[in-house]
């Protein structure tokens, strides 16, 4: 007996994939040249899975922010908020933040996962419920188990099954957290924004928004889904990370209540945990600074999801999502179908994502596809010919 | 002693069973749901929503952690309806 052997089912299934050619999981990537040029198996390829939305990664004003901060301040912080890791640009990024969604309260975490961790296990506790669409992501899951709330899930942007789940709480509602996300990763759909805020406002319960993956792809500001849907002014809490538009890694949470400034006494990933080093915050507040004024690359990445999707729907793929966005996923009918499709898309010098189960909702096969601002229209024309080709071979 | 709840509480499952599980018959309603029958954390969980719906009860995620097998999810979606139906 020992203590790996739990993780056998795990190792058989990753050996299921396959020992030839490149890794499909944690794809080992030996060089990133640009924002949509990297190497993998020593040849060079379109990175089409990346989640690099704005393409901001080596936008010049960006390496310049984050190369000035770590000569001027050094390479990290070497504590925590709490303790010696609270720098002025810290503060500042904060402020930017809190100043961009014109509400009075932001805080920082040194992941996106961490602030899903940081916020939900902090804003609900014992003798209160956080509500969940079934198909949240992993982070927050872990921070519902870490709350101590009573965590309930209602089915995937039914706001209607959100309804009779909070009818059964009665009163109780009012201290229940609904949690759905502004756009959702694997099939890469969105909410009925407007639906759930009726939902909600109708019990009295609050709302968290998590823009993980549309926070600088929606809205005229590129603050999300909720600015896009004029919603700013309906939720409570909005969460993000800064490793997708923002080209860094770190996450927020921000909010119209000033009163989320407590939290910054009471949560443990928060508090235990060290601060984002000085390079990332000079960057991330450069890549804030872009996406805010970021019309024209929100119009460049609107251009090549519009012209992408309508041309792989015309193929006869089957997507996930009804409209398109930033993120495509392409349903295949297996495992075998997805990984051919992955080799396929490889082969032709194009990097995306394969997703099985159990990391997909119902347990779906899929092909992943990101979309960036910086993709040009030649890269374009590859995935769509590469698409093409594998649909009718 | 099987009570008439506990009976519209297997019928509830049975009927969860075959929306969600189709290809799955017959199962040993003793068995380790993970361990025995091989499911994975996203289908149990399908499997309750659907069982949610039809009895009009909530199930919190952090009792699928305790459950191990079909009967003890019987028996606490039996305290769970009768707590919501008190």
């Amino acid at each position: 007996m020992s203590l790996f052997d739990k993780f056998q089912k795990l190792a058989e299934a990753r050996s299921g994939l396959g020992q030839d050619g490149p890794a499909p999981i944690a794809t080992p990537i030996e060089r990133v040249d640009s924002a949509t040029r990297g190497w993998i198996g020593g040849h060079e390829v379109i990175l089409a899975g990346t989640n690099n939305y704005l393409g901001l990664t080596f936008h010049p004003e960006v390496i310049t922010a984050g190369t000035r901060a770590m000569t001027e301040l050094g390479s990290g912080t070497t504590g925590s908020r709490m303790a010696n890791g609270s720098y002025a640009a810290h503060q500042a990024l904060e402020a930017e933040l809190a100043a961009a969604f014109g509400w009075p309260s932001a805080i920082v975490f040194s992941t996106g996962y961490q602030a899903n961790l940081g916020a939900l296990s902090t804003l609900v506790g014992q003798d209160e419920y956080l509500l969940l669409d079934s198909d949240s992501h992993a982070s927050i899951y872990d921070g519902a188990r870490m709350s101590n709330a009573q965590t309930i899930r209602f089915r995937h942007n039914d706001p209607e099954n959100l309804d009779r789940r909070l009818s059964r709480l009665g009163e109780d509602a009012r201290r229940a957290l609904v949690v759905i996300e502004g756009l959702y990763s694997m099939l890469g759909d969105q909410p009925p924004l407007a639906e759930f805020v009726e939902v909600k406002n109708k019990h009295k319960a609050w709302l968290m928004v998590d823009e993980a993956h549309s926070f600088g792809v929606f809205g005229e500001r590129g603050l999300g889904l909720t600015e896009q849907t004029g919603l700013l002014g309906q939720v409570d809490f909005i969460v993000g990370t800064f490793s997708k538009s923002l080209a860094g890694i770190g996450g927020f949470c921000v909010s119209p209540h000033a009163e989320l400034e407590l939290m910054r006494l009471a949560s443990r990933p928060y508090i235990f945990t060290a601060s984002p080093s000085p390079a990332v915050i000079a960057s991330t507040r450069k890549a804030l600074e872009l996406l805010v004024n970021g019309q024209e690359l929100r119009s460049s990445l609107h251009r090549n999801i519009n012209r992408l999707y309508d041309e792989v729907k015309a193929m006869g793929y089957e997507l996930g999502s009804p409209i398109p966005g930033p993120v495509m996923a392409i349903i295949l009918p297996d495992r075998a179908t997805a990984l051919g499709h992955w080799k396929g898309l490889l082969n032709a010098g194009i990097y995306a994502n394969l997703m099985i189960p159990p990391a997909t909702p119902s347990g779906l096969n899929l092909l992943r596809i990101s979309l960036s601002a910086a993709h040009t229209d030649t890269d374009i024309d590859k995935i769509i010919k590469a698409l093409h080709d594998l649909r009718n071979n | 002693m099987t009570t008439e709840l506990r009976q519209e509480i297997n019928q509830a499952i049975d009927r969860a069973l075959a929306s969600a599980l189709p290809e799955m018959k017959n199962l040993d309603r003793d068995a380790a749901l993970t361990g025995d029958i091989g499911l994975d954390s996203v289908q149990i969980m399908n499997l309750v929503m659907e069982i949610e719906d039809d009895l009009d009860v909530s199930v919190p995620v952090d009792i699928l952690s305790e459950v191990q097998t079909l009967n003890q999810l019987a028996e606490r979606l039996e305290s769970l309806v009768n707590e919501s139906r008190s």
